[in-house]
Order: structure tokens, then sequence, then C-alpha cells
């Protein structure tokens, strides 16, 4: 659909739609831009992704949405309830489990990882989700380091489900690890341990936690400080 | 410290008409041995020890190598030829800047996983090499087969055996050093890095590595070879290189170094599975355990413990004590000394001259015997006792051990290499800085030494004066130094902008030190210190002789009495000692020591003058290789802030005992 089509039909408000807003929304509240009021960049964004034609359509939507008490519209200010929070909340935490996926298990490009993740956040179940979530370990961010909202499984702190990916600081000393993903907190440190030989597929043993971590790989014994070792995510083996 | 000539005799071989002598390189991952096999090769001892970093500056040698006579330089380790530190910048920068007949890769046969990847970016570089896989030993004894004709088959490379340290292989070593190839090993990346790689290439100049690892060095993130491009491109040629860095980047999740490296990781895999098999592999072993435990939270502090105590009984009571006794009462007191009065008094007739000798101030009776009679004994245990520590391994756990306490700081655990080596000697622990990754922790680290670190000849003579007086004394004296170091230190980490960098250090194995190696180590050591020392403790007691001579001293003494007498309350003849303590600490601390020994200092101004005196300025050697390392502006700064600090310090200390009544008697 063009957008002068769009204008012309009156518009279909889906969910997709409102999916689409309220993300947008909480990635403009991320950005913690509170100049006069989040509404007239709320709006741009939505235009300027083509999923309504002008600000007045937006103003619709917004409405509607309003109406379903997923937001609060105050003058300029448009501000989550409760409901639209947690809405947004989980669907940013689909989009980025799944850019985490894509990108450190099937290792992805950024242009395949963009358009497969956006269709993720829509079809996923919470379950599925938060299996996901435990697959990778519970992550703190995505690829591009935005942070990755909690679900119930974090809250747990998987002592429940046993995940299959766990960040070093987890494993008992004496018990060895293939590296999955190493997460970019820092780009100088990822350079470094991979110098020295620390990379997704590298087999570690984990000697000692405290006061530093000691790993050891083939004849490579290496201390780290506690903070590195909580990036980098090991499957448990043997 | 480096005992090995420093100037380049292959500058004065390319004068025209004279013999260009062939150089030689060796190079290789930190701590696989490059400085022993140096020695081998040129009968010289460059410094070697068990830890990562021990080599921080190029030494250079000459040998003689199948008939031709070769330039050997020997190079700091590194990981990855896209310096991470200083240390490594030096190396990357040899292979960028120098022409060399013939290079050496040094391996560690137990770690060739790490090795190839420095083999793969020669390779990248268009460098013609041999490989030495050293350490073979280790590798057995760690079960790991090595199939070297399939090794030498894949790299294309000249490849033998070694075990530098028991001289195995030297022969077969000197057999192909003629004969550099350029690696057959090569990686072709994934189709986006190469597109990256194809794009940025072309654009750069042409220099004695190939254009190829100049590309991947600057998508990997080197911001050290910009300098070196700004030498050879126009200013906005480099600029637009930055651009398109930038922009390959951003299509790509992950750092570009991280990437490559993974790239380069996963050929180098390949090539180690098809030539080592892993057999059975021993457990256990009395120096794994001791590894381990020397890094444990619980059991790690009392075997610091033990370390301590074992020096302080090898330096502080054997060498500070028995040892400077001897020396002075029998090898000086009664030997020499007498035997140079009446030598000088039977040659030299005129009185003055004969006082420049053997006088109050005369050069043998004060600045040999302190020299050779105090200070030289505590220095060599020390030298042996630090070298033990150095060829075992337990430094670097040591590091762990006190990581999170140089945290408070802005540091990290790997600074504690320098610090300790600064009790060695300052000089020679400023220029290991370079191992820290950060200016920041350069920067504090250099301070500290300048400051508060007692280097082991001023130790020495401040053990020796502390352990006539009150135990208390001793106390005070090492919580206030420990303060101070703390103090200043948590204070610059804030005030000196920038990072500390990351603890990420590698262990070496504990290993049983070398007898030859510690001797060998401790000689060199002494002798550096005998050609440094030496000489400046001559200059400060002609200085003294002098003022002395021409009545100077006395008004000196006038001029520094409200500072030395009103703030420090010490008596006016100490302002000698703090006169030739801007030569050097460990001197003006010997002059204390004479005072102390003339009964003309109490207790509390024995404490006082000692903390003076370690906090004082920094030799001029130390403020020398300050200036080398971090620029005048920095040494001066750090003088400037120095001198004050350390007369403030004594100030405060000398006020508040005199108002706590405190004698130490």
């Amino acid at each position: 659909m063009t957008p002068e089509e769009k204008k012309a039909a009156a518009i279909k408000i889906t969910q997709e739609i409102v999916d689409e807003f309220l993300e947008s929304l909480w990635l403009i509240d991320e950005r913690g831009k509170k100049e006069k009021g989040n509404k007239s960049a709320l709006c741009a964004v939505v235009v300027d992704e083509g999923l309504v034609a002008d600000a007045s359509q937006a103003e619709v939507v917004l409405m509607d949405m309003l109406k379903a008490g997923h937001i609060e519209v105050s003058g300029e200010d448009v501000s989550f309830r409760p409901g639209g929070r947690e809405a947004a909340k989980a669907l940013i935490r689909r989009k980025r489990l799944a850019e985490k996926l894509l990108a450190e298990v099937f290792e992805l490009g950024p242009s395949e990882i963009k358009a497969s993740a956006c269709r993720f956040e829509h079809i996923l179940s919470p379950e599925v989700t938060d299996s996901v979530c435990s697959f990778l370990g519970h992550p703190p961010t995505c690829p591009h380091g935005k942070p990755i909202p909690q679900g119930n499984c974090c809250k747990k702190l998987s002592h429940n489900v046993k995940p299959l990916v766990v960040p070093l600081d987890d494993l008992d000393p004496g018990s060895k690890g293939r590296i999955v993903f190493i997460s970019p907190k820092d780009h100088g440190r990822m350079d470094r341990l991979s110098t020295l030989g620390i990379v997704p597929g590298t087999e570690i043993t984990l000697h000692q936690k405290k006061p530093a971590f000691v790993i050891r790989s083939g004849e490579t014994e290496l201390a780290l400080d506690p903070e590195i070792a909580r990036e980098i995510y090991v499957r448990q083996i043997g | 410290m480096q005992c090995c000539k420093k100037e380049d005799p292959a500058k004065g071989a390319k004068r025209p008409g004279a013999k260009r002598l062939k150089k030689l390189l060796l190079i290789g991952n930190p701590n696989v041995g490059k400085s022993v096999i140096f020695g081998h090769l040129t009968g010289q001892y460059a410094t070697v020890s068990n830890y990562p970093g021990t080599t921080v500056e190029v030494s250079q040698g000459n040998a003689l190598i199948k008939g031709e006579q070769y330039v050997v330089v020997d190079s700091p380790g590194v990981n990855s030829l896209l310096p991470m530190s200083e240390d490594e910048q030096v190396t990357r920068d040899i292979l960028l800047n120098d022409d060399f007949d013939s290079v050496v890769q040094v391996a560690d046969t137990k770690n060739l996983r790490r090795s190839l990847l420095i083999s793969l970016q020669l390779s990248e570089m268009g460098i013609p090499f041999v490989m030495a896989l050293n350490m073979a030993d280790e590798a057995e004894q760690a079960g790991i087969d090595t199939d070297i004709p399939a090794l030498a088959r894949l790299t294309g490379l000249e490849t033998i055996s070694a075990t530098a340290t028991r001289r195995k292989g030297m022969n077969k070593l000197r057999e192909i050093v003629s004969n550099p190839r350029n690696s057959t090993l090569t990686i072709k990346y994934s189709d986006r890095l190469e597109a990256a790689i194809a794009n940025i290439e072309p654009l750069l100049p042409d220099s004695r590595i190939s254009r190829r690892s100049m590309a991947l060095m600057l998508l990997g993130g080197d911001t050290s070879l910009r300098g070196w491009l700004h030498g050879t491109m126009e200013d906005n040629a480099v600029d637009e290189l930055a651009i398109l860095v930038k922009e390959s980047q951003s299509g790509f999740n992950e750092p570009l170094g991280y990437v490559i490296n993974k790239e380069r990781l996963s050929v180098v895999d390949g090539v180690v599975k098809y030539c080592q098999t892993q057999l059975e592999r021993p457990t256990g072993g009395v120096r794994s355990w001791l590894g381990a435990v020397s890094m444990h939270p619980v059991w790690g502090i009392p075997i610091l413990l033990v370390v301590l105590y074992l020096m302080y009984q090898f330096v502080g009571v054997l060498g500070a004590g028995t040892m400077v006794d001897f020396m002075e009462k029998t090898v000086f007191g009664k030997l020499i000394n007498p035997y140079a009065v009446k030598f000088f008094e039977s040659v030299l007739p005129v009185e003055f001259l004969r006082e420049l000798f053997i006088g109050q101030y005369g050069i043998v009776t004060m600045a040999l015997t302190y020299a050779v009679a105090i200070v030289l004994p505590i220095t060599a245990t020390f030298f042996i006792a630090f070298g033990i520590l150095e060829d075992s391994g337990y430094l670097p756990r040591l590091a762990i051990m006190v990581n999170k306490l140089f945290r408070l700081i802005g540091l990290n655990g790997k600074a504690v290499l320098p610090m300790v080596l600064g009790l060695g000697c300052c000089t020679m622990a400023t220029l290991t800085s370079r191992i820290l990754e950060t200016k920041k922790e350069r920067v504090i680290v250099t301070l500290l030494l300048a400051l508060g670190i007692p280097c082991s000849a001023q130790l020495g003579v401040i053990m020796g004066m502390l352990s006539a007086i009150s135990p208390v004394a001793t106390v005070i004296w090492s919580g206030v130094l420990v303060g101070v170091i703390f103090a200043v230190g948590y204070l610059s980490s804030k005030i000196i902008k920038g990072d500390a960098s990351d603890f990420m250090m590698e262990l070496p194995p504990i290993r049983l030190p070398k007898l030859k190696n510690i001797l060998m180590k401790t000689l060199g050591r002494i002798e550096w210190y005998i050609k440094e020392a030496v000489p400046l403790f001559i200059l400060g007691t002609l200085v003294l002789f002098t003022a002395d001579k021409m009545r100077l001293l006395g008004m000196m003494e006038k001029a520094a009495s409200p500072l030395v007498v009103g703030l420090l309350g010490l008596p006016e003849k100490a302002t000698a000692a703090f006169l030739i303590g801007f030569l050097r600490r460990d001197y003006g601390a010997a002059g204390f020591f004479a005072l102390q020994k003339q009964g003309l200092m109490t207790p509390v101004q024995v404490l006082v003058s000692v903390v003076t005196i370690t906090l004082f300025v920094p030799c001029i050697a130390q403020f020398f290789v300050t200036i080398k390392e971090r620029g005048l502006k920095t040494a001066v700064g750090m003088l400037a802030f120095i001198f004050p600090f350390a007369i403030l310090v004594g100030a405060a200390l000398h006020f508040s005992l005199d108002l706590m009544h405190v004698t130490l008697q």
C-alpha cells in the first residue's frame, strides 16, 4: 500500500500497528529525550516507518490505544499505562532476544537479523520466549548493546529451568565449558580475549573464581576480572 | 634492565663502504623463550624470567651463524601484531620500520594455537621467516605430540623443535636461519571481510609489510598505525581511510578485530588439529598444585606471608644484617679503610688531598664504604630473592591476590609487576610500566614509583636504621608509606583522565628456577647497579667535600635550617644527607644512617628522617627514564609535587609525634 492509498482508505488498526506504536514509544523513552513531550517524536517515527500515512492518522491510532487503556496522552506528552508498558516490554524483549539468538547462535549478518527479528517479536509465545532466554543464559543485552528487559525466567534466576548457556561465573570451579558467545560490552575486551585464543568454540576449564577468575584453555592459563567472566557465556560440557 | 649493547650496530653498517651486517629478528608470543635463544645465539645475556613482559625494550647482540655475522634483535613478546600495549607496539613498529635478512618466530610448542595466530599475521605481512618450536620438554610433559614435518608442510616453513633452556635444537636453528620463506599458511576471510579489505587496500602506501596486512590492522581498530600513516600519506587521505574503516565496522555486529581473530583462529585450529595429538594429560604434580594454592583466595595469603618472611630473612637478616656487618666492620673497618688510610698518608703529602679520599667526606671512607659495604650486600641479596620469585612464576599469581586492592588506586593486579620490581630498582621498574595498557595506569605507576616505593638499596639502609629503635617505628613507617601510596594513588586515579584497563593476564606455569639464570641475572643487575650508583655516590661525596671545604656546607645548613630543623625537627647536619639525597635516595638514607650511628639523632628524628627520605625525590637515573617514558612535562610535574609533599608528610609526622610525646625509646 502506498501512503496515498493508505490515506484514502480509512485506517484499519491492526494489532501489528498497535505493537509497532508501543515499541516506538518504548524506544523513544529509552533514548531518554524529554524536552517538551514526545508525541511529535512518536508521530514522526511511525510516519517514517510507513505505519501510518501522516500525523493525523497517527492521532487516530493513539486515540484508539488510549481507549484500549495502553497509554495516556496529556497535551504533547504520551506515556504508558501499566498494561501498555507490559505489552511494550514484552515486545522489546522478544525482539532483542531474537536478535541475540540470530546473531550469536546462527551468526547471521545485521541485515538478515533486522528482517527476521521484527517478525519474531510478533509470533513468539511467552513460553518459547522464556526458553530462548534460558537457552541464551538470560543475556543482559542485545547485539547492539541495548538492555533486554527481564522476563519471569530471569527473575527465577534459572533455579527451575537449567539453562544450556550460562555466564562463566555460574559455573563451578573445576568444571569445563565451551564458549558459545561473548557479550560485547567493551570492544577492546573482545579483541584482547581473541588474541589470547578465547573465542566462541574454545573449550575452557574454570579453575577458580576468587580473588580473580582463572581459566585454562589448552596450555594457556588466564586470570580475568569477574566482570569479564560474566560476559563470557559457556555451555557446560563433561 | 638490559645489559646488552643499546647502540644500533646496523646503523654503522649502513655507512657506504662498511660491510653490511645481516640482521635477524626474534619474534613471538610473550614468555616463549626468545631471550633464552637470544642468549645462546649471541653469547650475551638478556634478562630471562618466567612471566610475560620481561623484555620491554629491544636488545641487540652480535652472533656468528654458519660463518656469517648477524645482528640479532630480541623483541618484546606479542599476542597479536595489532598492538594492545606499548611493549607490543615496539615489536610491530620494528616490523614496519626495519629490514631483516631473517626472522625467527619462537613458538611455545604446547601453545601452538596462539603461536600460529602470529605466524598467520607474519605470513599476511609477507615477511619470510623460520619457525622454532620451543619448550618441547614442557609439551612432552603435558602429553602433547607434535608432527613437525606435517606442520612444516602446512606452513611451508623451515621448522625445528627446541628446548632452549637445555640448549637443545640450537644447532638446528643455526642451520635454518639463512633460509627464511614466505609462509604458505594463508587465510581467505569471509566475503564481507574480504570486501572491506579490498576497499581499503588500494588506498594504502607501499611499505615493508603488505597492504593487505595493513588493511587488516586498520580494520582491527589499530589507532597506533595512524601516526605512521600521517608520515607517509596526505592528511585527508588518512581521514578518508578512517571513514572507510568506520563504515566497514558498521556492517558488523561485533568489533572487527574480534571477527578477524575469530576467522584466523578457525584456520589455525584446523592446522593444530592436523599436526598435534593430545595424549593422556598427566594430572596434578607438585608444581601445578603450588600454582593453584598460591592464588587460592584463602591459602594464597599464608603463602604470601611465607614468601615475605623468607625474603625478610634472606634480604633483611642475612643481607642487611650479617653481610653488611661483615663488610662494614671487618672488610672495610679492619682491612680496606686502615690500609687505604696508610696508603694515602704515605703517597699523598697534602692534607687536603688526603681528606678527599679518606676524610669525613672521603671517596673511600664515605662513597665506597656506603656503596660496597652497606648497599651492595642488600641489593645483591634482594636481586637473588627477586630472581627466584621471577623465575618461579609466582609474581603473576601475586597479581591475582592484589588485583582488588589495586583497583582502589585505578590500577589492576598486573601493576604489581612494576611495583615489586621497583623494590629492586625504580629505574628498571619505570621502564617495565610499559606492560600496562592504558596511559593513565602508566602515569600512576610511574608516580608511585617516584614517590613511595623504596628501592632495595634504600630499603636495606632504612631497615638497618629502624631495627636499632623501637619496632613501633617500623610499624609507623610502613603505615605512613602504605597510607601515602594508597591516598596518592586513589587521588591520582580520580584526577588523571582515562580508564583503568581490564585485568586479563596470562599465568606462566610454575617452574623450578635455574640457578645459573638467577646468577646471571643477579650479576647483570649488580654490574648495572655498580655502573649506575657508584659514580653517583662518588659525585655526591665530591659535592659534599667541596661544599665542606669551601665552607658552603655550613651556609647551606643555615639556609635549610627552617626546613630541616624547623619543620622536620632534624639536626642541622641532616642537610648534607638531603643534599646527596637529590642524587640518590639510598645515598641520602645512608647519610642519615651515619648520623644515627654517631648518636646525633634521637629515635623520633630517625623515624622522621626515614619517612621523609623514603618519599624524597627519585634518583637522577629514574628521573631521566621518567622523562623518556612519560615526557618532560609530566616528569617535572611529578617532581614539583613530590619534593614539597615529602617534606610536608615528614613535618606532619614530626609534629604529631611531638604532640603525642612519643619517644620511641
